[in-house]
């Protein structure tokens, strides 16, 4: 186990820059996500620390070693993909076993070694079955336990979620989530979906055009972006006064702490999604703001009504 | 030191190296000799052009150009009017016996067409059976011989060239686009007419080019037809072997042109459908239309009536190797004669036909796996570069390989004429095509991410080539190498220059024959060809059908 440290790295497809210059610190054991839309360059980052693209320069280390320049299959490393690249022509013990066959380890550790692993990922008793007779989430489990059995140095996950449906997506990252600080293994987890992101993250590198954005704990890059982009990435952003307001710090005025900045606007539209309510309220200048609030008996909003709503001063957050 | 190479790349350059070995010494260096040999001067000491001013000022050799070219126009515009409507009717209308019908109708592609061409003058010829049968009622009808027989054969034996990728385009085509035509007001003729065929239209061409490549390249048709009809892969056969004056210059000119001609086509082909891909992903194949019943019976029949029709010579010449000949004389009884005479001389020409297919379709595949491989995963110039050379042999006709093989291996570093290697090698060469084509298309399917989870849990790329990505492909290449072991049995082209003394085929043996009046020994050498080429398909249905394979 070590912490990865990326220093300088760059890599150019024909004029465009997938990855410029990206510095990072990844620390041992922590749960790093590489976040942006697509085109963003972190999966080309993922694959340069898997060794599956070239580096143009700089360098890469787990700890001390240098690795940018290893072949890939001497890294040590377990990685996870969005299809599950599970071996149709194993089962699921001989996926399992495949990383630990590599390595020569004797027969009767393997078969350990591929018990604890389903274990882990709750497949026990599921070694005989051939990939085509699983569902998705339990072929995504044969891959992370594939990953898990060699104890890599450094776990890389590239969208190992977005294959699955919603439901199953929020109990897996959770799932995820555990086995990696039960067993302490530095991961890598690339994503374009933000709440994902910071459901399972320490912390997060928000990506755009190749170039780190904001890298930080999920909740500091909410609640204070140090960009326009990465406001509108984490979340729904109002923009009032040169400042970025999420649709929670506004209020009805009625509720509102006496101090907080009023506001008079018009009820344009109203989304009611259950726990919370969503608002869209035109100000008299215009401007369009978007307000959520959690569901509540006396909440009467309708299109059409005019409204006094206040925000929360400290949550305007200054955008340069 | 390890060389500057990253380690991603050591496995695909190490291939393409021994690719280009390969290719190199036994596909550009014949080739280029037979260029040499059509550029220079009768001292073999300067460049010339006069070669190709000789021949092509020359009426025999221009109307030897206009024939192959206008035989083989014919054919294609002929092939693609009947095959067209037969994949429609195929994937589209209620047609009975449609499993059977697929299944024969494929059949033409692997069994040799100058068998066909043989079986029509066995039938059709001036002596042939129904002739004499249609004379005997005062009956008569034109000549078989020349260019309308050479058609006739073409559209029987390559028809499925067209038939099989439009029949696959028809059952892609997504219905939702036909649903959207109708929905705005257009009927289902219209739909066909402005929605179906346009998207149909890719498959259809790019079948029929294989069409028209088949026929410039074809020897063994118009050897068999053509009598004193000039046409191109044999005047130049014949100005290679010249029984009185071999003359390798006008033979290389001749082979010149007709691979810059195939090679144009080819160009023209990948130019055209590079700007048309209308590939639309159909979840599910289109239903079948409902017609009236007069228009069902009408339709069935035409299936039926060509597909039948294209197996009808096969059929005759296995059922006449059975009969008795006297000399070039048919009497209608049954006797086992013909293959006694086959196989009583020798049992030979069997066991090479049988031991260089299977050396061909190893030796082939072991090459065009590999480069396949490569040609797919490394995108990159030295790739591209790769699957062009690897796809050349296609536009090469066997003579012209052949010629090249003589004039390379007969003398200096490495000498092959008159032994056996020198045949497996042009019939390895000839294939590999088709071998890098089909790897290339299994390999599309197999997910890149597979070999990076294996490289990542610690397989080197050659241990995950031989680990992961050969047992996937395993079916494919077993299809492979049977439907390579069934073409290399009957190839003639060839053959017919670089055989030698003990190394006869059954080819060379029906070839032979056919010169010498022997028509018994040809019937039953070309129904031995047949058998041997029908016996590993029907094999490989039912391994195919018993494990899912492919």
């Amino acid at each position: 186990m070590a912490g990865i440290v990326i220093s300088g790295v760059s890599r150019t497809f024909g004029t465009v820059r997938a990855v410029d210059n990206v510095d990072l610190e990844v620390e041992e054991g922590e749960f790093f996500t590489l976040l942006g839309p697509s085109g963003c360059g972190k999966t080309t980052l993922l694959r340069m620390i898997a060794g599956f693209c070239e580096l143009d320069s700089g360098e890469i280390r787990f700890g001390e070693k240098r690795i940018d320049r290893l072949p890939a299959h001497t890294r040590d490393i377990g990685m996870v993909f969005q299809n599950y690249a599970v071996f149709p022509n194993l089962t699921v013990d001989g996926n399992v076993a495949y990383g630990l066959k590599a390595r020569r380890l004797p027969a009767a550790e393997i078969g350990r070694k591929v018990a604890d692993a389903l274990a882990l990922v709750r497949l026990d008793g599921y070694g005989e079955r051939w990939p085509h007779q699983l569902s998705g989430g339990q072929l995504q489990r044969v891959a992370i336990a594939r990953a898990l059995a060699i104890h890599p140095q450094v776990l890389l996950f590239d969208e190992p979620l977005s294959n699955l449906d919603a439901r199953l997506r929020v109990s897996m990252r959770g799932e995820i989530r555990d086995l990696q600080k039960a067993l302490g293994i530095t991961a890598i987890y690339v994503t374009h979906d933000q709440e994902e992101a910071m459901a399972v993250s320490d912390r997060i590198a928000l990506m755009q055009n190749g170039k780190l954005e904001q890298v930080g704990a999920p909740a500091d890059i909410y609640r204070h972006p140090t960009s326009r982009f990465a406001a509108e990435f984490m979340g729904t952003t109002n923009i009032l006064q040169g400042g970025a307001l999420r649709p929670e710090a506004l209020r009805l005025a009625a509720d509102a702490p006496a101090a907080w900045p009023r506001l008079a606007g018009t009820v344009e539209r109203v989304e009611m999604l259950g726990p919370i309510t969503r608002a869209d309220i035109r100000l008299a200048d215009g401007t369009m703001l978007r307000m959520a609030t959690l569901d509540a008996p006396q909440l009467g909003l309708a299109a059409g009504d005019a409204v006094a709503l206040a925000y929360d001063p400290a949550r305007l957050t200054v955008l340069p | 030191m390890t060389l500057a190479i990253p380690h991603n790349q050591r496995l695909p350059l190490a291939i393409a190296a021994l690719g280009f070995l390969f290719l190199g010494l036994f596909l550009l260096y014949p080739l280029f000799n037979v260029f040499g040999a059509s550029l220079l001067d009768p001292d073999g000491e300067r460049l010339t052009f006069a070669n190709y001013v000789k021949v092509l000022g020359r009426p025999f050799y221009r109307g030897a150009i206009a024939n192959t070219l206008g035989i083989g126009i014919a054919a294609t515009v002929i092939t693609t009017l009947l095959a067209v409507p037969l994949a429609f009717a195929l994937a589209r209308l209620p047609i009975p016996g449609k499993g059977a019908l697929l299944a024969l109708a494929a059949t033409p592609l692997v069994l040799p067409s100058f068998v066909s061409a043989y079986a029509i003058v066995l039938l059709l010829g001036r002596s042939g059976i129904v002739t004499q049968w249609l004379q005997s009622w005062g009956i008569g009808f034109g000549s078989i011989y020349g260019g309308g027989g050479i058609v006739l054969v073409y559209v029987l034996t390559l028809y499925p060239y067209v038939l099989l990728p439009t029949l696959a385009a028809f059952k892609s085509v997504d219905v939702s686009m036909e649903e959207a035509a109708q929905g705005l007001g257009s009927s289902p003729g219209r739909t066909v007419r402005t929605v179906t065929l346009p998207i149909v239209l890719p498959a259809v061409l790019a079948g029929a080019l294989l069409v028209f490549i088949e026929t410039l390249e074809n020897f063994g048709v118009p050897f068999v037809l053509a009598e004193d009809l000039p046409i191109f892969a044999v005047e130049a056969f014949k100005l290679f072997i010249g029984e009185t004056a071999p003359n390798p210059a006008s033979a290389g000119v001749l082979g010149v042109l007709l691979i810059l001609t195939t090679t144009l086509v080819l160009l023209v082909q990948r130019r055209f459908l590079s700007k048309r891909r209308f590939a639309t992903n159909a979840r599910k194949t289109p239903p079948l239309l409902r017609i009236g019943t007069g228009l069902r019976i009408a339709a069935t029949a035409y299936c039926w009536l060509i597909v039948l029709l294209a197996l009808v010579p096969f059929f005759a010449i296995v059922v006449l190797s059975f009969m008795e000949f006297r000399g070039p004389v048919l009497h209608p009884n049954f006797s086992l004669a013909n293959f006694g005479f086959l196989f009583d001389r020798a049992l030979r020409p069997l066991g090479n036909t049988l031991l260089f297919a299977s050396l061909a379709a190893l030796l082939a595949t072991l090459v065009g796996v590999p480069v396949g491989y490569v040609v797919t995963r490394w995108r990159n110039g030295v790739a591209t570069v790769l699957d062009v050379v690897a796809t050349l042999p296609f536009a090469v006709a066997g003579t012209v390989l052949a010629i090249g093989f003589v004039v390379s291996f007969n003398a200096g570093f490495l000498v092959l004429t008159g032994g056996p290697l020198i045949l497996v090698l042009a019939y390895t060469v000839r294939k590999i095509p088709f071998a890098v084509r089909s790897a290339s298309a299994i390999v599309h399917q197999i997910d890149p991410s597979l070999e990076e989870a294996s490289i990542s849990l610690g397989r080197s790329p050659l241990q995950t080539l031989l680990r992961i990505v050969v047992p996937l492909m395993l079916g494919g290449i077993v299809s492979g190498i049977v439907l390579t072991w069934v073409t290399v049995a009957s190839e003639l082209s060839a053959t017919v220059v670089l055989y030698s003394g003990p190394w006869r085929t059954l080819t060379v043996v029906m070839f032979q024959s056919l010169e010498g009046g022997g028509a018994g020994i040809a019937t039953a050498a070309a129904s031995t060809l047949i058998v041997v080429t029908l016996v590993p398909i029907a094999l490989l249905h039912r391994l195919v059908r018993r494990y899912e394979l492919a």
